[in-house]
């Protein structure tokens, strides 16, 4: 390990430990900056994982709210967002166990469509519009995929998480983890090309 | 070249981490001479841009309000944490107080039993009674009010 990645790992350390710490006094302050820090990256997770916008705003409070009680439970050995994942996961699984979705997969009359990051003003408005349609029709795709697949691919590519953190979170052996990314990818990619012909 | 071999490689470019430098070699290689599986690989870095390209936001109001929910029950639970201490130190204070004073209370009883002419099973059942009364009091007026640690029962959730 080289010394710049050998400072990065270091500092993520103290960050986790300094996130332990304050967790287990039930810091209000630290709550409300991790909430602005992992806002969207939790919210799009939730939204992918129960494909409904409402349902995913309240399991985004009832997580921050779990944190808050639960806090003491993390060590700071990992990364904080691969706890936060796990939490995020669990209550939303039981959320639509409760609500009798017993899939993740059966559709949602009720979808939205996720609101939009508003445009760095240097792309064309071609290109922009161009953007906005290729974004809603990978939504489309990903609502059509089993719901392991999906939530392997959002955590992979959207939130760049290492496979490692992702078999953490979805509690999955490594194999099965790389193995839901390769055929969700793969069920993907035919229809994303039959869009691009 | 077997389907296993082009597996390998399709799911080493899905995954794409934590390859050793002979892996990345032979992958390089492997997709050097396999038009099928370059066509892969170039369909999955688009495909990557594309779900990394979805824009997903959450509100302000959201995580305001979400601030606003656990900074309430943060409070709460600092209340209830506050509550449970001050119980506890009262338990602790009740149990050495009775340690201390049981005998001469149970003196007392005994002296009042004798200067009314009692006997013994009636005195001893009053000082059981006198002895019980707070519990049974404090154990009332806790189940009047819910739980000692529920607060006013407004606050939950």
């Amino acid at each position: 390990m080289n010394a710049t990645a050998c400072y990065f790992v270091i500092g993520m350390q103290n960050e986790n430990a300094e996130i332990a710490r304050g967790l287990r006094r039930r810091d209000a302050d630290l709550l409300d900056r991790l909430i602005e820090q992992y806002q969207h990256r939790l919210l799009r997770f939730l939204i992918y994982l129960t494909r409904n916008r409402e349902i995913a705003e309240d399991l985004f409070q009832e997580t921050w709210l779990r944190v808050l009680e639960r806090g003491g439970q993390y060590d700071g050995k990992h990364n904080f967002s691969t706890w936060l994942f796990a939490v995020a996961r669990n209550l939303a699984i039981d959320a639509l166990r409760r609500k009798k979705l017993l899939s993740l997969d059966a559709p949602s009359p009720d979808d939205e469509a996720p609101a939009d990051i508003p445009a760095s003003g240097e792309a064309s408005a071609f290109d922009l519009v161009a953007e906005k349609a290729q974004s809603e029709r990978v939504n489309k795709m990903l609502d059509g995929i089993p719901a392991e697949y999906r939530e392997a691919l959002v955590l992979r590519f959207h939130e760049d998480m290492s496979l490692r953190e992702i078999a953490a979170i979805t509690r999955a052996p490594l194999g099965t983890v790389k193995s839901r990314i390769y055929r969700g990818l793969s069920v993907l990619m035919p229809r994303l090309k039959g869009v691009r012909e | 070249m077997t389907q296993d071999v082009h597996e390998q490689a399709r799911e080493w470019i899905a995954c794409g981490e934590d390859l050793a430098g002979a892996q990345q070699e032979w992958l390089q290689a492997h997709l050097q001479g396999c038009p099928s599986c370059h066509e892969y690989a170039e369909a999955a870095q688009h495909l990557v841009r594309s779900l990394r390209a979805v824009p997903i936001v959450a509100d302000r109001s959201l995580v305001q309000s979400t601030q606003m929910r656990v900074r309430a029950r943060a409070r709460e639970l600092r209340q209830r944490r506050e509550r449970l201490v001050l119980v506890t130190l009262s338990c602790a204070l009740v149990a050495v107080s009775s340690a201390l004073t049981t005998e001469f209370v149970w003196r007392g009883f005994e002296w009042l039993g004798r200067w009314e002419q009692l006997s013994n099973p009636v005195w001893q059942v009053g000082f059981v009674l006198f002895w019980m009364a707070p519990t049974i009091a404090a154990g009332v007026l806790l189940l009047a009010n819910g739980t000692h640690l529920s607060g006013n029962g407004a606050s939950q959730g």
